[in-house]
């Protein structure tokens, strides 16, 4: 059987009550016993050995010889004693206490604690002890409680008004406790509201303290800038490539106007094949965004195999050797020290090389060399193009990252802004960075693939397989 | 060279435009517009090539291609799909694909990957042929030694590749991609002109000099190795 769930605020108050009821329990009962102890236990001694006493003169002598001892004993006392000889009905018959009030019990007790009065007056606690004697009666004697014993009496019952009050002090506590939880959280889920409502500026209040509500706090926000960025990133991205989509879908409706008005079929033609021309650049724009939309989500590591980095520069090299030389620029691949083996997708590295050579094709032209590198940094392998061109200033390398972000001495020339961006999409897509320096001269743009994806020696597949070859 | 061809495709239009294009090649086409349907027409073995849709109703394409082969059915397979990635591209080859087209195509490339296929298919059949020859051209593919006109031509390994592909599917039209895919095993469009310019440079080694020139390019299409170009 499952208990019913008890809501968390209502735990809280309840342990807070509890701690406030323990702490002041182990207070009232420090005070309790020490004071008790002291106090009281020679009283008791005392009455115990009176009664002892008073008893042994009973069996000795009687009832005279007890009432005469009696009196002696009172007369000779001055710090409250009390003696009371009863017959079997609670009338007095020696002795100076008066009303034993709630004192008739049905038989002997050894000690207890109870309000008597005197002769002379006196009257308040004292400890008692009630003996019987045969069947003729009752002696009753005791000492009234002194000065201190009182004092310690009543501290006694404030003790127990105390503790009635921590209980109450303790549900208040605990209720103010609740509230403050309630009231905090409640603050946090409200910014949520608001926020999944569309105020996207809307932040949970943080007062620094750094407790746990303030730290909640500081994560929801973090998710809150986050997503932000995110929903910007997403609204800046269809706004340019809607921008960007225009002009080549105006070209192509121009050409497509054009051909249509051409009579000369050979004309025709060429004006159709241009047009074609058109739609594929314009299919492969597309093509790009929806393939760095997919590396950026893609966690798969389904097609990853591990690449030799140097074999890797010596085929994309090879590919692209001629088209550099043709360009007029050198070509050079240069790897540097030990080279680790990458765990990676070669096609997506391949893809990202590519147009990082691209790149350094058509914007590092003047210097007239492109070096593909590869080099241990760290924990990582790096792998990456460098030109001798003009490079990017530091300050615009966020910009030249962006999707479609295309800096302004770019916007002349072909292509749509997203070559860097899907290197960026393919290097976190191994749990890496492309990381672009300027470097006199030229640009040096760096896939930074991490330790975990570059460093582990043995795939995990051959581990198995060792392992079950030996089992 | 008639073919039978069997198209599985859920889009009426393109299944339309695929068919009367092909007939035009002089081909003989079946159209199947869902995967189940398509699956038991492709069953029968009459047909000697496939052109298979992924993103049909009734099954998909994958799963009727990994049911075709688990059946034994070893007729060449083209994928045609608007899922053009790297990975989907891999998956699709991996189910048991010969091919990998991704819309939107130009029928050119299509026409040039089914004659590679066909091509393909042959050859499986006999034992691979260890000297090829192309007008003049003579091309041993044990020593990797190729001869013009009794004259030997050095070339680089990566320009052998690219030789023997193309003489391989020679008098047959061979793409960009296709060359890109097949002879630097690369699943992506390196967007430049980087075959351009492997192609125009194998040309200048085994055509200048020579009357007849052997490697021509199609325009709009791709390249071509013939004896009477």
């Amino acid at each position: 059987m499952r208990l019913p769930r008890i809501p968390t605020t209502f735990r809280i108050a309840a342990l807070a009550m509890l701690l406030v009821l323990c702490s002041n329990l182990a207070l009232l009962a420090f005070i309790h016993i020490r004071t008790h102890n002291d106090r009281l236990t020679p009283l008791r001694q005392q009455v115990l050995a009176d009664a002892s006493a008073l008893s042994d003169v009973y069996s000795s002598g009687g009832q005279d010889e007890l009432k005469s001892t009696a009196s002696d004993m009172l007369s000779a006392d001055s710090s409250g004693l009390a003696i009371g000889i009863f017959d079997r009905s609670w009338n007095l018959k020696a002795g100076n206490i008066l009303l034993p009030v709630s004192l008739r019990p049905e038989r002997a007790t050894n000690f207890e604690i109870a309000p008597i009065r005197l002769k002379d007056g006196r009257h308040g606690e004292a400890g008692v002890s009630v003996l019987r004697l045969g069947h003729r009666g009752w002696l009753v004697s005791g000492r009234l409680f002194g000065e201190q014993l009182t004092l310690q009496r009543a501290i006694e019952r404030s003790l127990a008004l105390a503790l009635l009050l921590s209980f109450l002090f303790g549900i208040i506590c605990a209720l103010i406790l609740a509230q403050f939880v309630r009231r905090r959280v409640a603050q946090i889920g409200q910014v949520v509201d608001q926020f999944g409502h569309g105020d996207l500026a809307l932040r949970a209040p943080m007062d620094g303290s750094s407790d746990v509500f303030d730290r909640l706090a500081g994560r929801i926000n973090g998710m809150f800038d986050r997503i932000g960025s995110l929903m910007a990133e997403l609204r800046m991205l269809t706004d340019s490539l809607a921008h960007d989509l225009r002009s080549p879908v105006s070209r192509l409706r121009a050409k497509v106007e054009r051909a249509m008005t051409t009579s000369e079929g050979g004309d025709r033609e060429a004006e159709l094949a241009t047009v074609l021309q058109e739609a594929d650049a314009l299919m492969r724009i597309l093509t790009t965004v929806l393939e760095i939309g997919r590396y950026e989500s893609l966690s798969s590591r389904d097609q990853f195999s591990w690449i030799d980095p140097g074999e890797f520069l010596e085929e994309i090299g090879d590919l692209y050797g001629p088209s550099i030389d043709e360009a007029g620029m050198a070509l050079e691949v240069i790897r540097q020290g030990p080279l680790l083996p990458i765990f990676g997708h070669r096609q997506l590295l391949a893809q990202a090389m590519s147009n990082l050579i691209d790149n350094a094709m058509v914007y590092g032209g003047c210097g007239g060399a492109i070096t593909l590198f590869a080099e241990q940094k760290g924990e990582g392998q790096c792998i990456g193009v460098a030109d001798r061109g003009p490079g990017i200033p530091p300050e615009l390398i966020d910009r030249a990252l962006a999707r479609f972000g295309r800096l302004d001495e770019a916007r002349g020339r072909p292509g749509a802004g997203l070559g860097l961006t899907l290197v960026q999409a393919v290097a976190h897509l191994h749990g890496g960075r492309l990381e672009l320096a300027s470097v006199e001269p030229g640009l040096r743009a760096m896939l930074r693939l991490p330790g975990s994806v570059a460093q582990q020696t043995l795939p995990l597949n051959e581990k198995l397989s060792g392992g079950f070859q030996q089992g | 060279m008639a073919w039978k061809i069997l198209i599985v495709e859920d889009d009426a239009e393109a299944a339309a435009y695929m068919a009367r294009g092909l007939i035009e090649e002089g081909h003989v086409v079946d159209i199947a517009n869902n995967g189940r349907d398509g699956l038991f027409h492709a069953s029968s073995g009459l047909f000697d090539l496939i052109i298979l849709d992924r993103m049909m109703p009734e099954m998909e394409g994958i799963a009727t291609l990994r049911a075709l082969r688990a059946a034994g059915t070893m007729t060449p397979v083209l994928i045609l799909s608007a899922l053009g990635t790297v990975d989907e591209r891999i998956t699709g080859l991996e189910a048991g694909a010969d091919d990998y087209l991704v819309k939107p195509f130009a029928f050119g490339e299509l026409v040039a990957r089914l004659s590679a296929l066909m091509r393909r298919q042959r050859d499986d059949g006999s034992a691979a042929e260890t000297r090829i020859l192309v007008g003049d051209l003579e091309i041993d593919c044990l020593k990797r030694i190729v001869r013009r006109a009794g004259q030997t031509i050095d070339l680089q390994p990566r320009e052998y590749k690219l030789l023997e592909f193309l003489a391989r599917n020679a008098d047959r039209v061979v793409t960009r991609t296709m060359l890109i895919e097949r002879v630097w095993d690369y699943h992506f469009d390196p967007g430049t002109n980087v075959v351009d310019v492997h192609i125009s440079r194998l040309r200048r080694k085994i055509d200048a000099g020579f009357a007849v020139p052997l490697l021509s390019t199609v325009r709009g299409a791709g390249y071509r190795l013939s004896a009477d170009a």
